[in-house]
Parts: C-alpha cells; structure tokens; sequence
C-alpha cells in the first residue's frame, strides 16, 4: 500500500471520531424529538454517499459504453457495490429513527418506497454482474445502470413532488427548513467523514476488481495454452 | 423502541454493516492473492 493511502486512512478515522464526537457531543439536542435526532448525522450523510457512488456507477457506465475500457468497468463494479452497501445504512437507520419519532417502522410513502426500489435496483445490478456469463454481460450491466440512475434523482426529489410522511428537505427547502449553526457544523464533518470512507472503500474495491481480472485473464491463458498442447 | 435505544442501535448497525464490508474485502484480497501465487507458481 503506498504511504499517502496510508495517510488518507488514518487522516479518515480521526475524522470518523472527530465528527462522531461532533454528533453525539457537540451538536445540540433536538427539542421535539430528543437524542434520537441524532441519528441524521449518520443517515444523511450515508445517503449522499449512496448518490455519489451510484453518480459514479452511471458515469463509469456511459465510459464503458463508449470506450469499452476494463478500468471504468472496474470503477461502474466498485461503486455500484459500495453504493450498495450505504443504501443498505439509510435503508436500516431510517426505520430504526423512525419507530420511536413517528410510531411506525415504515410507510409506503414516495421516499421511501424510491429508495427501497433504488436498492433492488443496484442489487439486481450487482446480482448480473455476478451470475451472468458471456461477453456481453459489462454491456447489459452498463445499460442497467443508466436506467437505474434514473431513480436517484427521484429519491432527490420525492419529498419535494409529493407530500411525504418523511420530512420535507432541512436545507433548501424553503422559508421554514434550516438547521442550528452548531448542528450544521456537525453535519458537514460528518458528511466529509463519510465520503473519505467512501473513496477509501470504491478505491480498495477497484483495486480488487482489477486484481480479479488479472487472475481471471491468467486463468483464460493457461487454458489456452493448456488447449494448445 | 426508544430514543436512547434507537440512536445506539443506528449507530452500531452504522459500524457494523461498514466493517463487515471491510472484512468482505479483506478476505476477498486475500483469496486473490493466493490466486496469483498459485497461477505463479503453475506457470
């Protein structure tokens, strides 16, 4: 591993402890709904995350369809799969925020049923990825992700569209929304948390993807070669 | 469920579903490398 991955790492976790120490020390607590508002400086910020990776799942896809290069291939992998795993978060910390705020674990309302949909999306994507054969597989799986992404902006939007049992938008969304300056503060330190780990983890899994198709290519020679004799 | 509960509860499935992700690769890697040593060692 080279030393300024190294120093990301670590310049990550303490940024994890900082801004956790953030969320559960220094920001305010919430008047309506106590303590348990806290979990918005983990929920939030693994949705962004979520987002992000599956914005950098739909850009590597477009390459891929355009280039046909095994290293955006690789990227589209990496992404989708760490998306997957943040959306998994948001999916899981909402219902536990929302049993004790709202007295129910779920509702089919625009948000989240678009965010469940998102999930089964990019778990089918991941899914083909995995079991189907043949040289068309990157292609089909590019084309997958362009129309999945579609979702992600109408997860954005739903709780603008429509009226949702999930809150309206905290920042920009209008004369009523907007956070303590404390709590904000928090927020953003979280948000940066989560990103670093995101690229930590899409980069690790890049790397790995590669890895694997190294062997994989290795292994498509030797039985060539195997054939050959 | 209440809200002290909820919010440990958040936090720890946070932690845990991260760092099983973590060890997912890891033991990935893992399985890769040894991968690459016996194709070395084969050809």
């Amino acid at each position: 591993m080279k030393p300024l991955s190294i120093l990301f790492i670590v310049f990550t976790l303490a940024l994890l402890g900082f801004s956790t120490y953030q969320a559960l020390v220094v920001a305010p607590t919430e008047q309506t709904m106590g303590d348990v508002q806290r979990i918005f400086y983990y929920h939030v910020p693994s949705a962004w995350v979520a987002g992000l990776c599956f914005f950098v799942n739909f850009l590597a896809s477009v390459a891929y369809l355009v280039k046909r290069g095994s290293n955006v291939d690789a990227l589209a992998a990496a992404s989708a799969e760490v998306g997957v795993v943040f959306c998994t978060i948001v999916l899981i910390t909402g219902p536990i925020w929302a049993r004790p705020v709202w007295g129910i674990w779920w509702t089919w309302d625009a948000r989240l049923t678009t965010t469940l949909v998102l999930w089964l999306i990019y778990v089918s994507y991941l899914i083909l990825r995995r079991f189907a054969s043949g040289s068309q597989t990157q292609v089909l799986s590019a084309v997958l992700a362009i129309f999945g992404f579609v979702d992600v902006p109408i997860v954005y939007m739903s709780i603008r569209w429509f009226r949702t049992q999930h809150p309206s938008p905290v920042m920009g969304g209008g004369e009523n929304s907007g956070l303590d300056p404390v709590m904000l503060h928090a927020f953003f330190w979280n948000l940066l948390a989560f990103t670093c780990v995101g690229i930590i983890l899409v980069a690790a899994r890049y790397h790995l993807q590669k890895m694997e198709n190294q062997v994989e290519s290795a292994h498509a020679q030797l039985a060539l070669q195997g054939g050959a004799r | 469920m209440t809200g002290p509960v909820a919010l440990k509860a958040a936090y720890a499935v946070t932690w845990i579903i991260e760092l099983g992700y973590v060890r997912y690769l890891l033991g990935r890697y893992r399985r890769v490398r040894n991968e690459m040593k016996d194709l070395k060692r084969s050809s």
